[in-house]
């Protein structure tokens, strides 16, 4: 049973962040849409098929991922950053709700933005160049882990951070660098050896990688890879934001 | 009386700096406690400590008999906090702010006391406001509101009445009335000493971290004085003679003028006596009773003075009546 505490910091923060779907859910689509003419088409009819795929659908899985990354990342730093800034974030630190209804609260709803803004882009996407889906399942259930755990690296960041700055530092020099590098645009195969390994330390790359597998049943490094990267990842994101809610730190001096 | 919340050597630090404590208090059922002090003094790290936004570095609080922080989920199903600086989400609704703390705390808010709530805070009309189109006092008035949704046993109001009108702080004052006689007990903090005066049962006073005075409030202002007897001099003098200190008076307005508190008019024959045999005739004589404002500037000076040092730190502090607000 979910307590009514819980359900109410859920339905808020998702009615917070679809107050503004222009923000939310609307410009993440315009980029997807980009992404895909630019890349797609363009390039892509000159690029060849990789592994048997046209590239306009290679890239999908890790545009989605990218997607589901920076939008559940964003949604759970920014609604806690701005309820720090606001002062509001009193309202919750005065209530009964348990840490672990917090937290619950905070990572449902962002990561329900990412799930949705990667099933809008995953539409968009299909829309230009053909639905394929391979394992559903485990794309869904992979795409959900990943969203949970930077869901819990917002929350952490929009904890510690006492500017926006801070809060953008992750997106700007860890998340979409790695996702960038981490496959989204070429197979690894394709890469020079050196820059290859270099990829396989990424760990964005098991989650583009995994996804894809779950998308379109390709793969470049074995397709348990991903899940199990991933599903270890979110426990620790989680525990440590769990943790990190209960000692206070910061947010209650 | 039952104690409600009891405070147990209370201390918090900030990095190096001591904020308070460590404190000893205890609430009672049912009163309404006015916490007192200058800025600074530690009046809102004390009731964050109670209410869970802080933790103490040292002591423990109960409420009702439970530990704040082992067991934070009862303790704050008892607790309504009216914050000091006004918070507000500009996303949503005076209705909706109020529906989702009610639901924080585990309560479907029924229609009825949505209703109750909206008119006594005067926001009825508000009630599908944006949050960010309310005035300042709106805004503050639904703090009020949200501190109230789930009926808490004991409510903190941490400056309640900054930037409410007069006639609206009127009515708070009568609502803060019925709220205690429905059996909610009330803390708060102010800065406008006769709001203090005409609501408070008991009154703390802190500074620099420490409760200087807890009393009732008839026995502070009687202990105090009841009446306030000040002489304005026809020009300001250095030092008073001796004659004068003796019988408890002061000087203030910069030696303009010679202030003595006394419960009966004898002391006040002898002081005009004397002031008269040194030769200080008075231009003007007023007397007034005491307010908690004397007694709060009186209480503060003899706080910061060194021990033995009371009479001279009270004239240094320039006295009942000098300061405005505290
Ligand atoms: N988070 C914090 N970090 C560092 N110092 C703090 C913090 N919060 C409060 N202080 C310091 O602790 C002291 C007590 O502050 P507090 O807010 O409790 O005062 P107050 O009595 O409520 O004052 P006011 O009447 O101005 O509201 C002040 O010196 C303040 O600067
Ligand atoms: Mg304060």
């Amino acid at each position: 049973m979910i307590s009514l505490g819980l359900r109410t910091l859920l339905s808020k923060e998702v009615r917070r962040f679809l107050r503004v779907p222009g923000q939310t859910l609307l410009s993440p689509l315009v980029t997807t849409t980009l992404y895909f003419v630019v890349f797609g088409y363009s390039l892509g009819a000159r690029l060849r098929e990789i592994e048997g795929i046209p590239y306009a659908k290679f890239i999908v899985p890790g545009l989605v991922t990218l997607g589901v990354v920076t939008n559940s990342y964003l949604n759970s730093a920014s609604s806690l950053f701005v309820m720090k800034l606001q002062g509001t974030v009193v309202d919750l630190l005065v209530s009964p709700l348990s840490y672990g209804e917090i937290l619950a609260g905070f990572l449902g709803a962002a990561a329900l933005r990412g799930l949705l803004v990667g099933s809008i882009m995953w539409l968009v996407a299909g829309a230009f160049g053909g639905f394929t889906l391979a394992h559903p399942l485990l794309a869904v259930a992979l795409l959900a882990l990943v969203a949970v755990a930077f869901a819990a690296l917002g929350l952490m960041t929009a904890i510690w951070a006492s500017s926006f700055e801070q809060v953008n530092f992750f997106p700007t020099f860890f998340i979409t660098p790695l996702t960038f590098l981490g496959g989204v645009f070429y197979s690894i195969s394709m890469l020079p050896p050196a820059l290859r390994r270099l990829t396989l330390l990424n760990p964005v790359f098991y989650m583009v990688d995994g996804v894809r597998f779950g998308l379109l049943g390709i793969s470049d490094a074995s397709p348990w890879a991903g899940p199990t990267l991933v599903a270890g990842l979110a426990a620790i994101a989680v525990g440590s934001a769990y943790a990190m809610l209960r000692s206070g730190y910061r947010l209650r001096g | 009386m039952a104690s409600v919340v009891e405070i147990h050597r209370v201390s918090k630090t900030f990095g190096t700096f001591a904020a308070l404590g460590p404190v000893d208090l205890e609430i009672r059922a049912g009163e309404i406690f006015a916490l007192l002090g200058p800025n600074g003094a530690g009046k809102t790290t004390l009731i964050s400590i109670v209410a869970g936004l802080l933790r103490a570095t040292t002591g423990t609080v109960r409420v009702l008999g439970k530990d704040v922080v082992r067991d934070y989920r009862d303790t704050r199903r008892a607790i309504g906090l009216v914050p000091q600086e006004i918070n507000f989400d500009p996303f949503f609704s005076v209705e909706e702010a109020l529906r989702f703390q009610a639901g924080y705390f585990g309560v479907r808010l029924a229609e009825e006391r949505l209703l109750e709530l909206l008119t006594a805070l005067d926001l009825l009309d508000k009630r599908h406001t944006g949050s960010r189109a309310l005035s300042g006092g709106m805004k503050r008035r639904l703090l009020i509101g949200k501190a109230l949704v789930h009926e808490p046993k004991v409510l903190f109001l941490d400056e309640p009445t900054a930037g409410v009108d007069v006639e609206l702080r009127r009515s708070l004052w009568s609502y803060v009335r019925t709220l205690r006689d429905r059996g909610t007990t009330i803390v708060l903090t102010t800065h406008y000493l006769e709001e203090a005066e005409e609501l408070a049962d008991r009154i703390g006073v802190i500074d620099r971290g420490r409760l200087l005075v807890v009393e009732e409030k008839e026995a502070l202002l009687r202990r105090h004085g009841a009446k306030l007897l000040r002489l304005v001099l026809s020009g300001p003098v250095a030092a008073l003679p001796p004659e004068l200190v003796r019988l408890g008076a002061r000087l203030d307005e910069g030696g303009g003028a010679i202030v003595v508190e006394a419960t009966g008019d004898a002391t006040f024959g002898a002081v005009l006596a004397a002031a008269a045999a040194a030769g200080l005739p008075p231009k003007d004589v007023e007397t007034r009773r005491t307010t908690l404002e004397d007694v709060f500037v009186q209480l503060l000076a003899e706080g910061h003075a060194p021990a033995g040092a009371g009479a001279a730190a009270r004239a240094a502090a320039g006295g009942p009546g000098a300061g405005g607000r505290p």
